[in-house]
């Protein structure tokens, strides 16, 4: 399924719903929690920070091959930024010393096979990939 | 994100029900505000009913740690469903908030 949005201000549950919604999502509970979790993220993000001067579109695609392998694209026009460039955040400190962000992206990959981004054309391009089967 | 507070002298019995996301974080803030002050805490927050969390109600409860540590209070998640178990883990809140 594929679907863009704009504008995306305050939109973020309705774009997570959509994807969520989607035919491609696996019937398993903890694979949907795990997806959800992400997308979650992912999409937030974009919303937030991606058009700092106004606003713009964010395209969504979801697919899966034939082996159940689900790949979820987000596309924007914002302002470059690559999610995955930030070091991840240590989980050993003590609560006093753990900052407040950088979880996010954290959990994202962790929770997905496979997490890449690109920017191409213009746009920064997120592939998320779960093995749902 | 439902919240229930039952307030008895500094014990706090918080009851959890729903999903903490992005569409009500803030709320969620709100919410927890009473636990935010006074002197030595003992908080329980009762996680049977609570379905999810995201990245942003994972720093709500960052939040309400350190503040307890800092008013020499203690505080323990209880019940808590495996799925969202597997988050607190996977960030390692697990090590900074008590979880039984």
């Amino acid at each position: 399924m594929k679907k863009t949005f704009v504008p995306i201000k305050d939109k973020c549950g309705e774009i997570v719903e959509f994807i969520m919604s989607t035919p491609e999502m696996p019937a398993q509970e903890d694979l949907l929690f795990k997806i959800r979790l992400s997308v979650e993220e992912v999409v937030e993000n974009v919303v937030q920070y991606a058009y700092a001067n106004g606003d713009g579109f964010l395209g969504v695609e979801t697919e899966t091959d034939g082996n159940g392998l689900l790949t979820i694209t987000l596309t924007d026009a914002g302002k470059p930024f690559d999610p995955l460039a930030k070091d991840d955040p240590d989980i050993t400190l003590s609560a006093e010393e753990r900052q407040i962000g950088g979880l996010g992206i954290f959990l994202t990959k962790q929770m997905m096979d496979e997490v890449r981004y690109k920017y191409e054309n213009g746009c920064n391009i997120l592939t998320l990939k779960k093995q749902c089967s | 994100m439902k919240v229930t507070i039952n307030k008895e002298e500094n014990k706090y019995n918080v009851i959890l029900e729903g999903r903490l996301d992005t569409t009500n974080a803030n709320q969620f803030q709100e919410d927890i505000a009473p636990l935010m002050e006074g002197a030595n805490p003992d908080i329980t927050l009762d996680c049977t009913a609570m379905e999810y969390t995201s990245s942003q109600g994972l720093r709500m409860f960052l939040m309400l740690q350190k503040s307890v540590n800092a008013r020499s209070g203690k505080m323990v998640m209880t019940n808590m469903k495996p799925q969202v178990k597997e988050v607190f883990d996977i960030t390692g809140f697990s090590n900074i908030i008590k979880i039984l």
